[in-house]
């Protein structure tokens, strides 16, 4: 398929468009990477729910997906990004950050190692132009997947039971192992929700047949498909960062000093400075013990959601904002991820209050509400490490 | 012994400054050199004549100070005079602020010539302070350089020396291309075809191209004196090296160095070709910056910079032409014996002359700048600096291409001495791919990297590279390519070494 879409055309379907066209109700389509993408098929909370108790499948395709392979591949990645990649064994994957010169945060994403030599990368930025910028001298070719490789996300606690009714034996891949389970699909025990679940990765033509094993092995078990918004409120429980709402990919930032460090993320346990050198180390070294701001998680007092409200120290001085806020259904609170600037992000006791707006059959008003930090994620259940996992 | 305190890669006249001051400043140095002599680009010999660099224009004093070479430097320098040819016989003679007609009578533009060389030097002196000086501040981009660059203009200036208004003029002339400036100030002909030829010599760039009224600043950052050493470039360079050797510096030839050790993100030494490794906690490669960084190892430097330093402009266009001639050529009414010979009859040819580099082509009427390194010798050497002869000639630079060349520069030149042709008993021509292959510079650049306003200053070679430091701690370029630029002159190596000293300290 060409990477280049025809500027005339809009919104392309993806490779599972037809089944998820068939399910939706609402019609409530979004705009992903060129792509047509469901907000929600039918409710968000019937959606969130059934990824919570029983299972969900989300296409993932319109992420962006790179291969890069060759014997210098290890050496071209492990210079590009933040942690040490060699200790990345085949058949794991990472999570990993990419910083830019000035150590601010160029991207997030899970990075595959299908072989020695032999990795995927998959992101949400456009990332092609860094990626054969970083490759220029290494003996590493990089290839955009991303139109030839269809990704399926099943997840929540029925997702082994599903795999296993569908016949893809998985039982032994533990949290963010990958295999190639048959000719062609590969598996791997990732997602995007903090909870059990795995990410299914197959030719882009071989998508919709897998979608409809799927659905077929699912059909016992309550799978729902969802949109994007059900997947919204579970990364947020699960503390998850989504680019370009919690942080600035720092290359397509237009003003100066949107960017931010992954100490300023809280990410810090990413970025190993004993490797060796890699992009942005000289900086980070600098900026290590000198964060602007602080990415916070808190629990906001009250009901009403507050994304892009402003935080106040002492009700008084404004000192950030909240970047991703919803009530969640299974903490039974109302959380958001912040960025709170230095020295108030480090203060105990903070002394946070979030300026929210109201409004009450017809009444608009304005409110200080009470934020309190809460360590950890939010939700993080067991059953999301356990192997074998359980069979629900 | 292998352990130093520091080494410098490439004995070039950056690498020997370099050595030489760290040398003199107590250090243990080891200068390390790939070619069999000393001298690096400006040394370089195409055969038997004369070396590469024939004329020092930029020699800067405050090296001879820092080297302790004393009130004088140990060769003679002699001024010469410039005459710009002229097809029609009426050659203008310049001599500093004064200009002439060779037939002894007035030049009709003599005044403006004067008022123009008066300001150049002025400003040149200006543009001086801030070649003597790292470029202040970290990396930046976009307009904040081009503010950055006025700013460090200011810096420098002597508000006394210069008004308010003649600094406003000094700052708008800057950016401006030296064609307009100089028919601004005198119609054209030979003698603004010389001032517009000395604008853009060794770049890769017209009399009308942005930025080339800096170039003809830069040239006359000394005082815009154009000397002849006594002894050809072999006695700078002798002088250079003995400075050097004086303080205790260790100077290997023909030794090439295969690697820059690191251990964590720190420099630990070299390893040479031949597998020797020769440690120091301090390496200044005057070797090209790419060139430099694969030494290292590309995963030592941020893919940002990678990109700069793959990205930097570096097109030689000037090749060199040695003439053997039965004797000296003769003009009536000119010493030709103590003159630099420059064919540029015109603004207007330069430019034309230019053309056809743009397109990988060599020009049929070419700027020549001459002169004769040893007058006195029964058959001398004419020594021509042939501009425009593109690096990346199409169809390359084969021995066909190169004879060619020289034809051409021969004919060119006969154009107003039309007894040269038969003086010549010989040539030797030695092009900008070959002056690369030589000795590492990037396309066989003068200054290693093109001298324009997105390579100099903080921004030389590269955004975030501006101030010697480079990649791993205790690694510094020293070479043409970083702030100020090339020529004989040695303020980068100057610089470089200082700046070392500077994070020891
Ligand atoms: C045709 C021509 C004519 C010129 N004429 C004049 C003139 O008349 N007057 C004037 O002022 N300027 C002149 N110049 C400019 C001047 O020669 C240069 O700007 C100056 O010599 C640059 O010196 P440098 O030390 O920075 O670099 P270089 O002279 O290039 O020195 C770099 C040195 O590093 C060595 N090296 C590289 N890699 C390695 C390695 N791996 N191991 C060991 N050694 C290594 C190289 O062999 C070289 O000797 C001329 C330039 C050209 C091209």
């Amino acid at each position: 398929m060409s990477v280049m879409t025809d500027p005339k055309v809009g919104l392309i379907p993806g490779p599972v468009h037809d089944r998820l066209a068939a399910l939706s109700r609402s019609q409530a389509w979004y705009g992903w990477a060129g792509y047509v993408a469901p907000s929600h098929l039918d409710s968000m909370e019937f959606e969130y729910f059934a990824l919570r108790n029983q299972a969900s499948l989300f296409d993932v395709s319109p992420m962006h997906k790179y291969r890069i392979t060759g014997p210098g591949a290890l050496a071209m990645l492990n210079r590009m990004v933040t942690r040490d990649v060699a200790k990345l064994r085949a058949g794991r994957v990472g999570y990993t950050l990419w910083c830019d010169e000035e150590g601010m945060v160029i991207d997030d994403g899970t990075l595959f190692r299908l072989g020695e030599d032999d990795w995927r990368l998959c992101c949400q930025e456009p990332m092609l132009d860094w990626l054969m910028e970083a490759a220029w001298g290494f003996d590493a070719k990089v290839t955009d997947e991303s139109h030839d490789i269809a990704g399926l996300s099943l997840q929540g606690p029925c997702a082994f039971a599903i795999l296993e009714a569908a016949g893809l034996d998985v039982g032994h891949l533990k949290p963010f192992d990958l295999a190639e389970i048959e000719p062609g699909l590969t598996v791997s025990r990732t997602g995007f929700t903090g909870d059990l679940g795995y990410e299914l990765w197959t030719a882009w033509d071989a998508a919709p047949a897998l979608w409809d094993r799927l659905w077929e092995a699912g059909r016992h078990h309550g799978l729902r498909a969802i949109g994007y918004d059900a997947l919204n409120l579970a990364r947020i429980e699960a503390g998850f960062l989504t680019a370009g709402v919690d942080f600035q990919p720092v290359l397509s930032v237009e003003r100066l000093h949107r960017g931010l460090t992954p100490f300023e993320l809280n990410l810090g346990h990413m970025v190993h400075f004993d490797k060796g050198h890699f992009n942005g180390r000289r900086a980070l070294i600098r900026a290590r013990n000198t964060p602007r701001s602080l990415l916070m998680r808190l629990d906001v007092e009250g009901f009403k959601p507050a994304p892009g409200a402003l935080i106040y120290h002492r009700k008084k001085r404004e000192i950030g904002h909240l970047s991703s806020g919803i009530w969640s259904p299974t903490a039974k609170c109302n959380i958001a991820l912040a960025h709170v600037r230095m020295p108030y992000a480090a203060q105990r006791p903070a002394n946070l209050w979030a300026e929210i707006y109201t409004l009450e059959e017809g009444r608009w008003a304005t409110r200080m509400v009470r934020l309190t930090p809460v360590k950890g994620p939010f939700f993080a259940p067991p059953r999301a490490k356990a192997t074998p996992p359980a069979r629900l | 012994m292998t352990r130093f305190d520091a080494i410098v890669i490439g004995a070039g006249v950056n690498g020997l400054v370099a050595a030489a001051l760290l040398a003199r400043r107590g250090k243990k140095v080891c200068l390390i050199e790939a070619a069999r002599h000393a001298g690096g680009m400006a040394g370089l010999r195409p055969g038997e004549g004369p070396a590469l660099a024939h004329l020092v224009h930029n020699l800067s004093p405050a090296v001879r100070r820092d080297l302790g070479l004393g009130r004088d430097w140990p060769f003679a320098l002699t001024p010469l005079a410039t005459v710009a040819l002229a097809e029609d016989g009426r050659h203008v003679v310049v001599d500093g602020p004064n200009a002439k007609l060779a037939d002894g009578t007035a030049h009709p533009f003599a005044a403006a010539h004067a008022a123009l060389t008066e300001r150049l030097t002025r400003y040149g002196a200006l543009l001086r302070n801030m070649a003597e000086t790292a470029p202040p501040g970290g990396g930046m981009s976009g307009i904040a350089m081009m503010r950055q660059g006025l700013r460090f203009a200011r810096t420098g200036l002597s508000l006394r020396a210069m008004g308010k208004p003649e600094m406003r003029r000094f700052l708008q002339v800057l950016l401006s291309n030296a064609y307009d400036l100089i028919l601004d100030e005198m119609s054209d002909g030979p003698l603004a075809g010389l001032w517009t030829a000395d604008a853009v010599r060794g770049a890769a760039l017209g009399p009308r191209s942005p930025g080339t009224v800096f170039s003809l600043i830069y040239r006359m950052g000394h005082g815009g004196i154009v000397s002849r050493p006594e002894g050809g470039m072999e006695a700078v360079i002798a002088a250079l090296e003995e400075a050097g050797r004086k303080a205790g510096c260790t100077l290997r030839t023909d030794t090439r160095v295969a690697r820059i050790l690191t251990e964590g993100d720190r420099v630990t030494g070299v390893a040479t070709e031949a597998g020797e490794i020769l440690s120091a906690q301090v390496v200044l490669s005057s070797a090209a910056p790419l060139t430099t960084a694969r030494l290292t190892g590309l995963d030592h430097f941020d893919i940002e910079a990678t990109r700069r330093l793959r990205n930097l402009r570096a097109r030689g266009t000037v090749a060199k032409v040695n003439l053997k001639l039965a004797r000296a050529p003769a003009l009536p009414g000119v010493d030709l014996a103590s003159a630099r010979m420059v064919f540029a009859p015109s603004a207007e040819y330069v430019e034309t002359a230019f053309n056809p580099s743009k397109y990988g082509e060599m020009s049929e009427a070419p700027v020549i700048e001459a002169v004769m390194p040893d007058p006195g010798a029964a058959s001398p050497w004419l020594s021509l600096l042939v501009q425009y002869a593109p690096a990346d000639l199409d169809g390359g630079w084969t021995a066909a291409a190169r004879d060619r060349l020289a034809q051409i520069a021969t004919r060119t030149l006969a154009r107003a001495l039309p007894d040269l042709p038969g003086l010549v008993t010989s040539a030797e021509v030695m092009t900008p791919d070959q002056i690369g292959a030589a000795t590492g510079g990037p396309g066989g650049h003068w200054h290693q990297a093109e001298l324009t306003f997105d390579q100099m200053l903080t921004l030389r070679p590269g955004n975030g590279m501006g101030h010697y430091a480079f990649g791993p701690s205790g690694l510094y370029l020293c070479g043409a390519a970083t702030h100020p630029g090339g020529d004989v002159m040695g303020l980068s190596g100057r610089n470089a070494a200082l700046r070392a000293l500077e994070d020891r300290a």
